[in-house]
């Protein structure tokens, strides 16, 4: 009986032995991998915060009104933008690195499908990027156009164009990463048919309202001999 | 580039008339009403002022679809003996062509500048075809000075209602002083004359497809003349009265036109403008007299609840063009509530830190500019109220005095505005100024309601 029991202790410490001599050498050398990784990229973002500068890409930046998109004072800086991503490339490449070591189906596999995977998501993250820089500025477009032109409730008609914008956004995301494909294509189908038919019943329902709308303007504006006013320069 | 907007029937005109001495140009775009008489003007001052040169008048068209161009060709000077002719004189040539291109008074404009240079013309005068008040004298006046004087360019001096013309008389006229150091009182008036020296500049030009094309075209002609130092006088013309310009246009269209056509010079002359301080008036032609003028209507109320409406709304788009302080200061205008909408005032500094702000914003945000332009017209339109509840008790002289403070404040801040817009590409949006530049203060009980 303490023979069998010996047996089977030392089965367990010959496959624990077993597999910290086959694995132990490779978690230390992931380890220390993700750890050269990491200062790596602690140092390549130091080094960039000092003698990178990036005028142009912060005149695009600030021209293009991403950097008030992203920051709404306006401070995100090319360098800030340029050091986190190689940061975040370079201990990414670590982690990757470090994970190949072991070299075990499971690991290859997640290699590999993270690898064709990562150009999708760069491009649904750029989509999506746009997307939001659309509907901020649509939005903005329409906030000032419904001011001008007396539109009750302008905030609502912005926000609703931003929220437009950025579910198509997001639905072409979706489905450049394949990503439930059918729902984000379903819930896109219902809402603009939503919105057609909430359009046709407002137009239908509240014509006298929006007539009235109109033609109060027309009075205003239009008809009266403030007119003169609006069209003297 | 002068001849390919040229439309075939105008070319084959210019080959049969050859040469022409004096050019009138008419744009026009359902004027059927009102061209019949500009016309008549027209001939009558070529034959009563210019008798010994050879004259053309003609009509440059966007497509009207009432009488317009019947009304033209049919226009007759019947009676010589009203101006007093012992014998008849041959009648100047007259033309009428739709132009090409994209709709507005400036691409009018340039086919009447391609013809005038094809046919060779000293000057050139242009009138707008809506015109009420206008003689035959205005075309000695906008013609003579090029003529006889050696000017290049005149701009017309109108007696005009004190409410008329805001856009000029808030926005164009002050800033293109202060920015050309040139005082041109209404540098966006409509009616011109024009030597064939500029007018061959003009025509050298590449961006007659942008706002130019529409409302931009008279302040973009006075900007290039100033600028580039062409000599430059003004004609006094008497009122100006005419029908109201394009219905169909709404004021943030014409205020994003014009003044957009205003920013856009503005970075093209940066560094002449730069270099220019302090104005002086342009010089005057003609003799001043009184006239009555067309009252013009408004509602100040409606203006200050469109200002306000715009405090309420506008904010994340006024904070990308405008500086802390001035976007604080507008704000505590718009929480205000007077007791009534003529006690409302917004001050004259505070105003042309406004524009200014905004200039450097079209500079900062090339993407963002139709909004932010747009956004100026809730701010606009406070201004309009604010200097209508100022002015309400004022005689004609006294609001020029008006204007003329409001131009000086101007002129103050040149060297903030310099500062801003020379301001290093790493500050951003509210950051301070250099601190080597004067800051004008924002004088807090001028915010007062």
């Amino acid at each position: 009986m303490i023979e069998i029991l010996r047996n089977v202790l030392e089965a367990a410490l010959e496959r624990l032995r077993y597999h910290v001599t086959t694995y132990l050498p490779s978690l230390l050398a992931a380890l220390t991998l993700v750890l050269a990784a990491y200062l790596t990229a602690v140092l390549a973002r130091w080094v960039i915060y000092r003698i990178f500068k990036g005028l142009a890409i912060d005149k695009f930046l600030r021209q293009s009104g991403i950097a008030f998109m992203v920051d709404s004072s306006g401070r995100l800086r090319a360098t800030r933008l340029v050091a986190e991503t190689v940061y975040w490339c370079i201990l990414l490449s670590g982690v990757l690195v470090g994970v190949n070591v072991f070299g075990t189906d499971l690991t290859t596999q997640f290699i590999q499908s993270f690898i064709f995977l990562l150009p999708k998501l760069v491009v649904a993250g750029l989509i999506l990027l746009a997307g939001a820089w659309l509907g901020q500025y649509l939005g903005r477009s329409m906030l000032v156009w419904a001011v001008n032109e007396g539109f009750p409730s302008p905030r609502r008609l912005a926000a609703l164009v931003r929220i437009l914008i950025m579910f198509v956004a997001v639905v072409v995301a979706a489905d450049q990463l394949n990503f439930a494909r059918s729902v984000f294509l379903a819930a896109f189908i219902i809402l603009v048919g939503g919105a057609v038919l909430a359009a046709s019943l407002a137009i239908g329902l509240g014509r006298g309202g929006v007539q009235r709308f109109f033609e109060e303007k027309r009075e205003q504006t239009g008809e009266s001999g403030e007119r003169s006013l609006w069209t003297h320069l | 580039m002068a001849e390919a907007f040229l439309p075939d029937d105008a070319r084959r005109a210019a080959e049969v008339i050859r040469r022409a001495d004096i050019v009138i140009g008419i744009p026009s775009y359902n004027n059927g009403r009102t061209i019949g008489h500009v016309v008549r003007a027209a001939y009558a001052g070529l034959a009563k002022y210019f008798p010994q040169l050879t004259g053309v008048v003609i009509n440059s068209d966007g497509g009207s679809t009432d009488n317009t161009q019947e009304a033209v060709l049919s226009a007759r000077v019947e009676d010589m003996h009203l101006m007093l002719f012992p014998t008849p004189i041959p009648t100047s040539h007259r033309l009428s062509f739709p132009y090409h291109g994209v709709p507005g008074k400036g691409s009018a404009f340039r086919l009447i500048f391609q013809m005038a240079k094809r046919l060779d013309a000293k000057a050139c005068a242009v009138v707008d075809s809506d015109l009420r008040s206008i003689t035959p004298e205005w075309i000695d006046l906008l013609i003579r000075p090029i003529l006889f004087a050696g000017h290049d360019f005149v701009t017309p001096y109108y007696q005009r209602h004190k409410y008329d013309g805001t856009i000029t008389n808030s926005i164009v006229y002050p800033l293109t002083r202060m920015l050309y150091g040139v005082g041109v009182r209404q540098p966006i008036g409509g009616e011109f004359g024009v030597s064939a020296r500029l007018i061959s500049r003009y025509l050298e030009r590449e961006d007659w497809e942008t706002d130019v094309a529409r409302f931009g075209i008279d302040i973009w002609m006075t900007t290039i003349a100033i600028a580039e130092g062409f000599r430059v006088c003004q004609s006094f013309l008497g009122a100006k009265l005419h029908d109201a310009k394009d219905p169909g246009s709404d004021l943030a269209a014409m205020l994003h036109q014009v003044v957009g056509s205003v920013f856009m010079l503005m970075q093209e002359y940066s560094p002449i403008w730069q270099s220019r301080t302090g104005s002086t008036p342009a010089e005057l032609f003609g003799f001043r007299f009184d006239v009555g003028l067309d009252p013009v209507q408004v509602n100040v109320q409606r203006m200050v609840d469109a200002f306000k409406r715009g405090c309420h709304e506008l904010g994340e788009i006024w904070a990308l063009a405008l500086e802390k302080d001035t976007l604080a200061a507008v704000r505590r205008l718009g929480g205000c509530t007077p007791e009534s909408a003529e006690l409302f005032h917004l001050d004259d500094e505070l105003w042309a830190r406004v524009v200014l702000d905004f200039a450097c914003a079209y500079k900062r945000h090339p993407l963002l500019r139709g909004m932010i332009l747009r956004s100026l017209t809730p701010l606009y339109l406070g201004r309009v109220a604010s200097f209508v509840g100022e002015t309400e008790t004022l005689v004609a002289a006294e609001v020029e005095e008006k204007i003329e403070q409001l131009c000086l404040v101007f002129e103050n801040l040149k060297p903030h505005l310099t500062a801003q817009w020379n301001e290093d590409s790493d500050q951003v949006r509210g950051s301070q100024p250099p601190q080597d530049v004067e800051q004008p203060e924002l004088h807090e009980e001028n915010l007062e309601v």
